[in-house]
């Protein structure tokens, strides 16, 4: 049984121009201490995976399908139940480290409240626990500033500390939500290492969404490409950014600028992001494909798994080309 | 944060002194005086009584006796309508009533106009949101000068439950309705911003945090969404609540509970100088020093504000 089964997950947000559907039909899983990249560009749908199963969707969105933690199913969980696994089981951390901490309260209060609440320890006990963590993740003097508010500390330090509030009770997953984006590169380095620390230590599963490959490649076991809030194509990293079966991810990692290529213009992706509300009735990402057949915008492909690799496209896979 | 307070203060002195010249001039200014009436006085008369109390000076000697007078010895001066008692004796007598049902009026908008506010707010869209936008919109449109009389009408005249008007050293039957007309429409204000403040709060990634926490909803709302929801809240209140405790000369005429209210008005149509002068300063203190409750408030509810 893996840690985390999304089986056929969809997510609808009700507005007012209608039904958008964020996330269609989506199925994966994650094994225990496994790390899962889930990549993709704005809007196709992969941090509403994430804020699915964890049942932090805004009031007017909605998931069907299954999301198994455990093999309990999140998504027909009552709050009650819900509340005792997040954090404690299952933590998330998330994009903008500057705005995810309560700004009028006390660092030693937003973590000793996790372990009072899921451990049922004292708050000084609590306190200490926290202090440790904030060692781990290298606050330096965390003793002292334990009792600082967010708004004292940097960019950097505030996703180190986030990164320690999730993981003060121990979970087994961590679903990190574009946890460097806001970040400068050297910082985004260190966090990367970081989460890579923790995994190591703690044996933690990750579930690193970002749209950013180059942290994918060192860092996740499997990659998982979304568009247009359906999945593209998975598989272990390193063959997927060997050998890219699905023209998305081909243009995707074309897009990533090289350091020891001296071009003189950046490849792109022709075409905007889908407009969710009006996908085609074919393949969402048939508009931009470089590489159309005859049937791609009437018939959608579906996922086919071929060894350990799924994707979905009408295109042959192509042998070593 | 002490010295803060101390030059708040010291800020406070210049801006009273400014508020009595600014009143000064405009009494000045205003046709007519304390002894004029229908039957003129004969000039010699007048001119004796204006001398008694000083009218006779230049503009800036009166301005300078009256400053005087309330620096050194708090003594703001003679009124001018009621021969035998002074300014300080109709504020002693007229404020603590004022204040009575002032102070209740601002317990109830508030209670009530922050359930209101945050119960909208979690329940946003369900009919308990329309229920309570429903009840402020209506509060709001509900001047006290008209839900005074509907009140009288229906729980004096009708249901006889409630003297119609009189003080009667603050019992509770004739507090009841003059606090509910005076805190409704201060409940309604309060309710929106609460409301919407609470909304917002609702929406920030704090709050996802929280959530993601496993905290129960309640919790969230309560340690996570109150403080910062509370803020623009903090901001209003501070002059509703010199509004509500100076009172509303409305709520004195038609319930005749003799707070300072009536005096104010009277005053003004009497040109009774020193009673005008002194309920100015009294509110003029009352809402710097609430404004500064209010700066204090601030500092202690977000950590950024440092002064």
């Amino acid at each position: 049984m893996s840690l985390l089964e999304i089986e056929d997950l969809s997510v609808t947000f009700t507005t007012a121009d209608g039904d958008v559907n964020a996330v269609n039909g989506v199925t994966f899983n994650i094994d225990k201490g496994e790390t899962l990249a889930i990549v993709g560009e704005s809007g196709s749908g992969k941090s509403q995976t994430a804020f699915a199963a964890m049942g932090l969707l805004a009031k007017n969105g909605r998931a069907a399908g299954i999301a198994r933690f455990d093999g309990q199913n999140l998504l027909a969980m009552s709050q009650r139940e819900f509340n005792k696994i997040r954090s404690k089981d299952m933590a998330m951390i998330f994009q903008d480290p500057m705005t995810s901490l309560n700004p009028y309260l006390r660092v030693s209060d937003q973590m000793a409240e996790v372990l009072m609440l899921h451990d049922g320890i004292s708050k000084k006990d609590a306190i200490t626990k926290a202090v440790q963590m904030l060692d781990a993740v290298r606050i330096p003097d965390a003793r002292a500033r334990v009792t600082m508010y967010p708004h004292e500390f940097s960019g950097g330090m505030r996703q180190r500390i986030m990164i320690a509030m999730s993981l003060l009770c121990q979970p087994r997953l961590l679903i990190a939500d574009e946890p460097t984006t806001a970040l400068d590169v050297t910082v985004q380095a260190q966090i990367m290492q970081l989460l890579a620390d923790i995994r190591q230590d703690f044996g933690t599963a990750v579930i690193l969404i970002t749209h950013d490959l180059g942290i994918v490649a060192g860092f996740c076991d499997r990659t998982l490409v979304m568009y247009g809030g359906q999945i593209m194509e998975e598989g272990p990293t390193d063959d997927i950014f060997a050998q890219p079966s699905h023209p998305y991810t081909s243009g995707l990692l074309k897009a990533v600028p090289r350091l020891d290529k001296d071009e003189a213009t950046l490849a792109t992706i022709a075409g905007e992001p889908p407009d969710m509300s009006h996908l085609p009735p074919g393949c969402p990402f048939s508009p931009r494909c470089a590489q159309l057949l005859d049937n791609c915008r009437a018939e959608r492909p579906m996922l086919e798994t071929t060894g350990n690799r799924r994707r979905a496209c009408h295109l042959p896979v192509q042998e070593d080309a | 944060m002490f010295s803060f307070v101390i030059r708040r203060l010291a800020v406070a002195i210049p801006t009273l002194l400014v508020l009595v010249i600014i009143s000064f001039i405009l009494m000045y200014a205003a046709p007519g005086g304390p002894f004029n009436s229908e039957r003129p006085l004969p000039p010699e008369v007048l001119a004796n009584i204006e001398a008694k109390y000083g009218l006779d000076q230049p503009f800036w000697a009166q301005i300078a006796n009256y400053v005087w007078g309330v620096v050194t010895s708090f003594d703001f001066g003679p009124s001018f309508q009621y021969k035998d008692r002074s300014v300080n004796d109709i504020i002693a007598q007229g404020f603590p009533v004022t204040l009575t049902y002032g102070f209740w009026s601002f317990v109830v908008a508030v209670t009530v106009g922050v359930s209101l506010g945050v119960a909208a707010a979690i329940r946003q869209n369900s009919w308990l949101d329309y229920l309570a936008v429903g009840i402020s919109v209506g509060a709001q449109v509900l001047p006290n000068f008209v839900m005074a009389p509907i009140l009288v009408l229906t729980f004096t005249l009708w249901l006889g439950w409630l003297p119609g008007g009189g003080w009667n050293g603050g019992q509770w039957q004739n507090l009841v309705m003059p606090v509910i007309a005076l805190s409704t429409s201060y409940m309604a204000s309060i309710a929106r911003i609460t409301r919407s403040s609470m909304l917002e709060v609702l929406n920030t990634n704090f709050i996802r945090t929280a959530r993601a926490k496993g905290l129960p909803m309640r919790r969230v709302i309560w340690r996570h969404a109150m403080k910062p929801a509370m803020l623009p809240v903090l901001s209003y209140l501070g002059p509703a609540f010199v509004g509500m405790i100076t009172g509303s000369v409305v709520i004195d005429v038609f319930f005749s509970t003799g707070g300072i209210g009536q005096f104010f008005v009277n005053s003004a149509f009497n040109r009774d100088y020193s009673v005008i002068m002194g309920i100015t300063i009294l509110v003029g203190a009352l809402t710097i020093f609430f404004n500064l409750v209010v700066d204090v408030l601030y500092a202690w509810i977000d950590p950024k504000i440092r002064y």
